[in-house]
């Protein structure tokens, strides 16, 4: 038996597991992904280091995890029994030996008789949330992850889980108190839960083996129906069934009928009221409501005018789609246009290029183009800037963090040049190589997307002569290059080619005004005119 | 050895069972149904509910008829043909049991007579006349509950459990029930009403277990004369079986000779009968199966319903079990989402109750209203000469909510069912109040306690203004 847990995740804590992949009895394949972890950038699966089956899982959907945080336990293949295969049905081979039966009836480890005092957990930057419903009483006797309470803050409501399993000896909350984290919920006398009393009790001594045995807690059995009456919304069977059917948690559907009785038509107006909020509610600054009242979206059956094909949104898509549209909503664009002459740095470019491929990478003009960037920072440190939460200062850094965003075949990444304006032309050059690799491979790691200072979007390679990038929040700025191309430039007696590369910068208006951001773009496309400014 | 391939298999046709199958099968899914006995229907309808209240109806009718002597109308002692009492009991199951079967043709329904055990995650084998590979997509676990049994009791015919005691072979001059239970309790009334003397032996220091204390209060007075003896918290020790009887010794009594003996501790789930392991399905060390609210466990495409799937051991519990896992495995979203299971013994009288207990709730600190509307006041239990019983309502204090209630009286089990939907629909006292009864039944009962709840009962003396 053994544990597997997160492996290096690179400087990431506390990253929320979005799904867990395998559940205990499962037989895995090694490097099969066990759970899919998300941070605010990507999300990463983690594999299993080994084959075998799981045992047990120490995890669920929700956890926040870092470096070291137990996954699974795991029955390393040929260890014990594996689980039986539908060929080996009726030959009824004699039974492989089973595990030894599960002696410790909890599998929480400090399950004495102690009784814990169970706080509210750390449930983010929420304080002084109100208790809405305190979901157990005296005397209950809770499961693990059972809820306990739910607490309702201007954005959510949340039911916070029992850590362990036991009897609740004391409450020390009530709806109606606001509560943050750390705040005592409840006394909970631990492992005398119903079951685990005479198990242990007749638990046999360990497996002569050696290898500790570890129960795997029973799945969540359902709640004894007698008792819960008053925990429950208010609603009749018919509309528990309808709102089932539409994974609605009655729990936050606010009843209309007699005596706030949640109707059926209470149900589907939370299901459409839910569905326009969801971008509303990205959109939504703290404190100041959006009332968008937009029509419905059209409801279009395209199948009724020729074939079509449903094709899902890759995970990445469906996490960027929403951070895209929070960003286009909430901060206010304002798109510069400006064009720098290259003709020289593009020769100078080109006659470095054959020592770089020597040295096994591409001398790209966006090399050149993160150096100008940071030069231009430097001059104008208000683009290197964030809002404050609350919008009333500007974060300035000090530091060079330039993102590139890259068109992946999962959609769009932006990987982090870090301390850009530490580096040389060559060594961004050969980083900007290795992290669009990476990006294209999905190697990238939470930590290499993030601590973005200013961005550049470039569709350089591809064409058009402008265009109007998104700020990627919660950085002001972002740089949008189009395809380079010779044009006729008067010199002042007479029309010369010059190749001439198209800049867009999109800026938030609330801290660059317009001049400045002019400014910014003509600075900019001086240092790119003669690369020799990014010395001064 | 024949093979069937199908949609769902069911391994059990109890109540749980054959209506999981029948739903299945209603729902388009190509199903089998196994079952180890040649008829369906299970313990509840060949040897349980159905073939107990069959008798149960024979001698409450009998001790009514007895009773009227009171009113002026005399019988003479009632003759009793056992072979004529079991032959109209069998003959109830049959129709029943007939009834299932000619049911499950029309809903061609696959019935597989023998003992089902996986043989892995997706097969079956059914040891009947033949030998049967059932292969399956998904599955559910039907496969109930038996009698508990004592280790130290000798096998003997005169030693029984529910099954043996409804088969009715002799009228023993005396009766020891061991475990004060409702199944006990109610075969002990048949027993008694046919001539039986009865003694009850119950380890714990009540009878009914689970029901509110006044309630089975009322029971008891009213049965006290078919009991010699009732003997709580005390445990039998030593049972030997000699021509006489049953020598049954019992802590702290003297040991005494018994015509029949009725084992009725408990009921055990046959979870680790059926091979779950070879399918990877978790039994618990109770032989439970765990599952979740769509009933299943932990191997997603194999479900659990009733006696196996945990308490209370009650056929509508696990026909409503075997409605959502029926629907889970054809795709839908189905959960068990019932608030309350109504629970009913169906002795003489009946005694229901359901959702929330008085005793249970002021024990866990609930704030509950109560309100007991005595039959003493019911214009139609006094006129039935049955007004030993009480109607009581359990409120929640603030919201005035019902959160259970329970019942005690003649046909008490007829009536939980009005509590058990006003605490589904959540309806308040007012609304039950409201709601027009009539006059004069026992269910009206129910509404005049509501009234009593809201101070506005006019059937009762007046009552102190609530502060």
């Amino acid at each position: 038996m053994k544990e597997v847990a997160v492996p290096d995740i690179g400087d990431f804590k506390d990253v929320e597991v979005i799904e867990v992949l395998v559940k205990p009895g499962d037989t895995i394949a090694a490097e099969q992904s066990l759970i899919t972890v998300e941070t605010d950038k990507a999300t990463m699966e983690i594999p299993a280091p080994d084959a075998g089956v799981v045992k047990e899982l120490r995890i669920k959907v929700g956890d926040k995890v870092s470096q070291g945080s137990p996954i699974l336990l795991l029955e390393e293949a040929g260890a014990a029994a594996s689980p039986p295969k539908l060929s080996a049905a009726l030959a009824a081979a004699p039974a492989a030996p089973k595990p030894a039966p599960a002696p410790a009836a909890s599998s929480a480890p400090a399950a004495g008789t102690e009784p814990m005092t169970v706080k509210v957990p750390d449930i983010g930057d929420f304080k002084d949330i109100e208790v809405i419903e305190v979901l157990v009483k005296r005397g209950d006797t809770v499961v693990k992850e059972q809820s306990l309470i739910t607490l309702e803050s201007d954005k959510a409501t949340m039911e916070i889980p029992s850590p362990a399993a036991g009897v609740v000896q004391e409450i020390r909350i009530k709806t109606g108190d606001k509560v943050s984290e750390g705040a005592a919920i409840l006394v909970l006398k631990m492992g005398a839960g119903e079951a685990a009393a005479p198990v242990a009790a007749a638990a046999p001594a360990p497996a002569a083996a050696g290898t500790v045995v570890v129960a795997a807690p029973l799945p969540p059995v359902p709640m004894e129906p007698r008792e819960a009456t008053l925990a429950k919304p208010h609603a009749s069977p018919s509309v528990r069934k309808f709102a089932r059917e539409l994974g609605v948690d009655l729990g936050r559907v606010k009843g209309s009928g007699p005596k706030g009785r949640i109707l059926h038509g209470d149900v589907q107006i939370y299901v459409k009221g839910a569905l326009a909020a969801v971008p509303a509610a990205a959109a939504a600054p703290k404190g100041g409501a959006l009332p968008f009242n937009l029509p419905a979206w059209p409801d279009v059956d395209f199948a009724k005018f020729g074939p079509v094909e449903v094709k899902p949104f890759s995970r990445l898509q469906k996490l960027s789609g929403p951070n895209l549209h929070r960003n286009w909503v909430s901060i206010p664009h304002v798109t510069q246009f400006d064009e720098a002459d290259i003709t020289d740095l593009e020769a100078f470019r080109k006659s470095n290029t054959a020592e770089t491929e020597k040295q096994g990478f591409k001398l790209t003009m966006l090399a050149f183009m993160i150096k100008a960037c940071v030069t231009a920072l430097r001059q104008h440190p208000n683009f290197n800037a964030s809002l404050e939460r609350g919008g009333e200062s500007l974060v300035v850094k000090k530091y060079y963090n330039i993102g590139v965003a890259v068109d992946t075949p999962e959609g769009l990444v932006v990987p982090v040049v870090r301390d850009a304006d530490r580096k040389g032309v060559f060594e961004v050059a050969r980083e900007l190589g290795e992290i669009s690799k990476l990006a294209r491979d999905k190697k990238l790691k939470p930590g290499d997307m993030q601590g973005g200072t200013f961005s550049i979007s470039s569709l350089g390679g591809i064409g058009g002569t402008a265009f109007t990038p998104i700020i990627n929040a919660p950085e002001v700025a972002i740089l949008g290059v189009s395809k380079s191309a010779l044009r006729p430039v008067w010199d002042g007696k007479a029309f010369v080619p010059r190749l001439m590369l198209p800049l867009s910068l999109s800026y938030d208006h609330r801290v660059i005004d317009g001049a400045a951001a002019a400014r910014f773009t003509a600075y900019l496309a001086s240092v790119l005119g003669d690369i020799r400014r990014t010395l001064l | 050895m024949a093979e069937l391939d199908c949609d769902v298999v069911v391994l059990g046709s109890g109540p749980g069972g054959y209506s999981a199958a029948f739903r299945a099968a209603d729902l388009g899914l190509r199903t089998v149904l196994v079952e180890r006995y040649p008829v369906l229907g299970g313990v509840c309808l060949n040897v349980g509910c159905i073939p107990s209240k069959a008798l149960l109806h024979t001698a409450a009718v009998t001790d009514a008829a007895r009773a009227l002597a009171d009113h002026g109308i005399r019988f003479g002692e009632p003759k009793v043909d056992l072979d004529k009492l079991r032959a109209f009991k069998d003959k109830v199951v049959g129709k029943l049991t007939g009834g299932l079967a000619s049911m499950a043709k029309m809903r061609k329904v696959t019935v597989v007579q023998g003992l089902g055990a996986f043989t892995g995650p997706n097969q079956l084998a059914v040891e009947g006349k033949e030998k049967t590979a059932v292969r399956f997509a998904k599955a559910i676990i039907a496969a109930g509950s038996q009698a508990a049994k004592l280790p130290f009791l000798p096998e003997d015919p005169r030693i029984v459990d529910s099954t043996g005691a409804l088969e009715l072979k002799t009228l023993p001059k005396n009766m020891l029930v061991i475990g004060g239970g409702i199944i006990g309790l109610e075969m002990g009334t048949v027993y008694s009403t046919l001539g039986t003397r009865l003694d009850v032996v119950e380890m714990m220091d009540g009878l009914m277990l689970g029901a509110d204390r006044d309630l089975v209060a009322v029971w008891q007075k009213f049965n006290a004369g078919r009991f010699d003896k009732v003997m709580l918290k005390s445990k039998t020790t030593k049972a030997e079986a000699t021509k006489e009887g049953i020598r049954v010794s019992i802590e702290g009594q003297e040991p005494k000779v018994y015509g029949m003996v009725l084992v009725s501790v408990g009921r055990a789930p046959n979870g680790k009968k059926i091979g779950a392991e070879k399918a990877g399905v978790m039994v618990n060390e109770r032989g439970f199966i765990p599952v979740d609210t769509q009933m299943r466990t932990n191997v997603p495409h194999i479900y659990a319903i009733g006696d196996i799937a945990g308490n209370p051991m009650l056929a509508h519990k696990a026909v409503h079990e075997g409605h959502v896992a029926a629907e889970a495995a054809a795709g839908q979203k189905s959960h068990f989402d019932a608030r309350v299971v109504p629970s009913v013994a169906y002795t003489d009288p009946e005694i229901a109750w359901v959702g929330a207990a008085e005793d249970e709730a002021k024990k866990s600190g609930l704030k509950v209203g109560v309100a007991k509307f005595p039959w003493t006041a019911s214009g139609r239990a006094i006129a039935n000469a049955r007004d030993e019983g009480f109607t009581k309502l359990i409120f929640d204090a603030e919201s005035h909510r019902l959160l259970g209630g329970g019942i005690v009286g003649t046909g008490a089990g007829d009536l939980i069912s009005e509590l058990a939907l006003a605490v589904e629909m959540g309806a308040d006292a007012t609304d039950i109040g409201k709601t027009i009864h009539p006059h004069p039944t026992l269910g009206e009962s129910v509404g005049m306690a509501a009234e009593l709840f809201e101070g506005v009962c006019t059937d009762m003396p007046p009552q102190k203004k609530k502060a």
